[in-house]
């Protein structure tokens, strides 16, 4: 433990001495206590008359924290303590963020019918930055021969991988509780293990987002105390340059059977049929029957072998599967506009990557990297990496953020200088990359073919397959809204479409070069081309004029430097020009073509200074949407973010 | 018959880069080399928990030292593929997350100059008189702004460190490229060196450059087998004996790194490949 903290906490506990308060014996037990704690401050600013802290907060319900303009501080302690000589315990208190600098008295009551009002007791827990329980653990290091740990309580799920069961995002990253443990065995501890049971998120891990609740077919009788996932991932390493591992996952969601006479609802409270007769096998027990809702599994098999030093294959193999109730769950692609994040059926699908890399095998500073890819279309990791993940090697479509196997994708409670995920399911094709580093010289060159295990004709989009509602055109990341009112493009989680026969080619190259003599300055550029090409209807009227050509260019340069110590800024410019035919409409309308010119322009900078982090981004973005059967559209937005962030 | 199977190109593939690969070589300057599985300190040290911390992260294998004219590049290599589980380029790092390698260089070889105790947060370690060390490269996965604003907590010392113009990975190698001129004029082969491995901790204790602490339990995020006091020393592995690899450096190692609380101190050996 480091000299200051404890040096501190021994003035407290001398203070407490003096005071009488703390016994002597306590003293030995405060030094092996940690204490982190960390003041995050964000200011957010746009040219528009929302207000907020959050440039894109929940995507469904109000949440009183999404807006473009406000400032709001959020505090947090993390607490670590060593119990004994083979326990250690922790826990993460923060106040929930969202309250703005001008909520000078909002108490957390929605007094007044929730209604914003004067009275302070208006905008509810949201606006009222309560301090929140987030992560407590205790965690047995048990160093016994098989067992190394068992932790009861909060995990990021990060010994599991994104296919199955994914580390959870930042934001929720100890928000997830259950039992854990790990251990070693075999000859030179070759094997480790990793076993879990996880208490099921009542928010996102099911159909419709949910384990239950708010689905019309349970009547408002769901039941989520009792749903749990099993995970377990072993990792064999016979060797160094070897290692096998094998990750799977198992998701139950049960409900209530309300045949059951006992439970709360009953459709037999009394066993007896119309006809008063006794229902044959109905009895009350006072033990309620539970019936299961949704259940899924992933698993994932991969090896990671090294050879002749520089040489890297890494192989995985992965299976998925879910089973629906469809009595217990509502069909959410019907009712719901085909925004669901599941297949409305019962599914098993395959997937698999294979990634040779060569380290500089040469010698000359170039590595050379080539995936294959093939992801079956009805695979998908429901309890996933959402975010902060990324699967493939590509560059992939929209952003950097990454690729994920999953329709639960997480582009929410985000700002708009993050980056975005977008869902690889049912992509099949391969990735070349050229990576050249030479002293301060480094350049790659991608290039991406895909073809979809989608492309069909007559897909049934109404019950079975969601769309997201939306589509068609190149995904706008940058201005961005959850109902499409401004026509941003494809939702990142279509991946189903009626009629698709879809291609896709990606070239990117990235150019980073930096300067020492020139007081470190940095450029860095990156040019990507998207070719899509989607010939959609095959056959039948119109089927010819039906073809969307998406030619998407993007340009971006980026310059930054350190001042001095501590202080780096950075001017960053980038062009897009999407020239996309056919991009919207219909068979019976027709398609327009369009084309979209956007040029960014921002400034950044970072400082650390004391331990104090403080970052600044400024961007312009000019817009201009050049619509054939819609009317033209131009955004000038001039946004801000700047944080201040101090952590001890 | 298929002309393209997966089997074929994967054939051809394996035909072409097999001889392309023995053409490789380096022209190292200087080279170390450290016995595997001898990543706990003096003998006692555990990971942390948390799955992050993959076997053989901290577990050096070679320090290569590569003289390019007015540049001169490090490369330290470690017993896993170095991965970036907290994604680095999010705040402004380097492709890697968890290593953190000190590079100490003696480039005089003489009593009274230099330094003979760590940059803070390596605990309790020193240098003998003659070693004492005048530069240390530090290749950490923070960006520059984040290490150079760090480097305030060196005292003294700061103006001994050296922050590479670049630091990557590539493979389970850490590559550093440091200006020839911030290390001074001595040649290569006349150097003393070590490095002393550490975890990247980005979140430090206030006194801490960046590195994760060895406390007497491990935790999720704490080495384990040391002590909770201040008499031990934060290193996790560091190059022994004559740093060629054999196996008789494990004991080296450990004897080097031997502490006892009041009354011993770990010692942190130069290794002079060129002498």
């Amino acid at each position: 433990m480091a000299n200051h903290l404890r040096d501190r906490l021994r003035a407290v506990a001398l203070l407490c001495l003096a005071s009488g308060v703390l016994a002597a014996p306590a003293w030995a037990d405060l030094t092996k206590f940690e204490i982190d704690g960390r003041i995050y401050t964000k200011h957010l600013y746009q040219n528009d008359d929302s207000q907020g802290l959050l440039s894109l907060g929940n995507p469904f319900w109000p949440d009183k924290v999404s807006g473009h303009n406000g400032v709001g501080s959020e505090f947090e302690l993390t607490f670590r303590g060593k119990v004994s000589d083979y326990v250690e315990a922790g826990a993460r208190v923060a106040s929930r963020f969202g309250q703005r600098w001008q909520d000078w008295w909002e108490s957390g009551a929605s007094d007044f019918g929730g209604q914003e009002n004067t009275s302070g007791d208006s905008a509810g827990m949201n606006r009222a930055a309560y301090m929140q329980l987030r992560g407590s653990y205790v965690q047995l290091n048990l160093r016994m021969p098989g067992v190394d740990w068992v932790r009861i309580g909060s995990s990021d799920f990060g010994m599991f991988n994104p296919w199955t069961i994914g580390k959870v995002r930042y934001i929720d990253r100890d928000n997830g509780r259950g039992y854990f443990a790990s251990g070693h065995f075999g000859k030179d501890d070759q094997f480790q293990y990793h076993v879990g049971i996880i208490a099921m998120p009542k928010l996102f891990v099911g159909p419709g987002w949910s384990t239950g609740l708010g689905d019309p077919n349970l009547g408002g009788n769901a039941f989520w105390s009792r749903d749990w996932a099993y995970a377990a991932s072993v990792r064999w390493q016979p060797q160094d340059e070897t290692i096998v591992r094998w990750v799977a996952d198992y998701t139950q969601d049960l409900e209530v059977d309300k045949a059951d006479p006992d439970a709360v609802g009953s459709t037999n409270p009394t066993c007896l049929d119309q006809l008063g007769n006794p229902i044959p096998g109905c009895v009350i027990d006072h033990a309620v029957d539970m019936l299961s809702r949704y259940s899924s599994w992933n698993s994932t098999l991969d090896i990671d072998h090294t050879f002749l030093d520089v040489w890297r294959v890494q192989g995985l193999l992965a299976l998925s599967g879910q089973r629906i109730d469809q009595t217990l769950t509502a069909n959410g692609v019907a009712l719901n506009q085909g925004v669901f994040p599941i297949v409305y059926k019962d599914t098993d699908a395959f997937a698999g990557t294979l990634r040779i890399t060569g380290n500089d095998p040469w010698g000359i500073g170039l590595t050379l990297q080539g995936e294959y890819f093939n992801i079956g279309q009805d695979y998908n990791a429901i309890f996933g990496a959402r975010r902060e993940a990324d699967v493939l090697l590509t560059d992939g479509l929209v952003g950097n953020g990454g690729q994920l196997p999953t329709m639960n994708l997480a582009n929410e409670f985000i700002d708009f200088d993050d980056e975005w995920v977008e869902s690889c399911i049912g992509w099949h094709g391969g990735t070349g990359l050229a990576t050249w580093e030479k002293d301060e010289t480094r350049l790659r060159a991608e290039y991406t073919f895909i073809t979809y295990n989608q492309n069909t004709q007559g897909r049934d989009i109404d019950k079975v397959y969601p769309t997201f509602l939306f589509s068609e055109g190149f995904t706008d990341t940058a201005v961005y809204d959850y109902a499409n009112t401004l026509d941003r493009g494809r939702d990142p989680r279509s991946v189903f479409k009626r009629d698709q026969d879809r291609h896709t080619q990606i070239a990117m190259t990235n150019l980073r070069q930096r300067w020492p003599e020139a007081h470190g300055l940095e450029l860095d550029a990156k040019f990507k081309y998207v070719s899509d090409v989607d010939y959609r209807r095959l056959n039948g009227p119109g089927a010819l004029n039906d073809d969307y050509y998406g030619n998407i260019f993007i340009a971006r340069a980026k310059l930054s430097m350190p001042l001095w110590d501590g202080i780096k800024v950075g001017v960053l410019g980038q062009i897009d020009h999407w020239d996309e035919q056919h991009r919207t409409g219909t068979p019976e309308l027709g398609y327009g073509n369009d084309v979209t010119d956007k040029q960014t322009a921002a400034f950044q900078t970072q400082i650390y200074w004391q331990g104090v982090k403080i970052s600044y981004y400024l961007e312009y973005i000019h817009k201009f949407q050049d619509r054939e059967r819609q009317p033209d559209q131009l955004w000038n937005i001039i946004r801000s973010k700047a944080t201040i962030e101090a952590a001890w | 018959m298929r002309l393209f199977s997966p089997f074929r190109l994967l054939t051809a593939f394996a035909c072409l880069a097999i001889p392309l690969t023995a053409l490789a070589g380096g022209d190292a300057t200087l080279t170390l080399t450290d016995p595997a599985g001898d990543d706990n300190g003096p003998g006692t040290y555990k990971y942390p928990t948390a799955p992050v911390y993959t076997k053989g992260s901290f577990d050096l294998r070679k320090l290569e030292i590569i003289d390019k004219g007015d540049k001169v590049e490090f490369r330290v290599t470690v017993g896993a593929h170095i991965e970036d589980p907290w994604n680095s380029k999010d705040w402004d790092g380097n492709g890697f997350s968890v290593q953190f390698a000190q590079i100490y260089i003696d480039t005089d070889h003489e009593a009274g100059k230099g330094f003979t105790g760590p940059l803070p947060g390596l605990g309790s370690l020193k240098w003998a008189d003659d070693e004492a060390w005048d530069k240390v490269v530090l290749v950490s996965p923070q960006g520059r702004a984040k290490l150079s604003s760090e480097t305030r907590k060196a005292g003294a010392m700061k103006s001994a460190i050296v922050i590479p113009t670049v630091t990557r990975a590539q493979g389970s190698t850490l590559i550093a490229t440091v200006k020839k001129a911030d290390l001074g004029s001595t040649p290569l082969n006349k150097w003393g060196v070590n490095v002393a491995m550490q975890s990247n901790e980005g979140f430090p204790l206030s006194s801490d450059l960046l590195t994760r602490p060895v406390n007497e339990t491990g935790g999720e995020h704490r080495f384990g087998g040391g002590s909770d006091g201040d008499c031990d020393p934060q290193v996790i592995d560091i190059f022994a004996g004559k740093a060629k690899g054999d196996a008789a450096e494990v004991a080296d190692q450990h004897k080097a790194l031997a502490y006892k609380c009041g009354s011993q101190v770990a010692h942190m050996p130069m290794i002079y490949p060129g002498q």
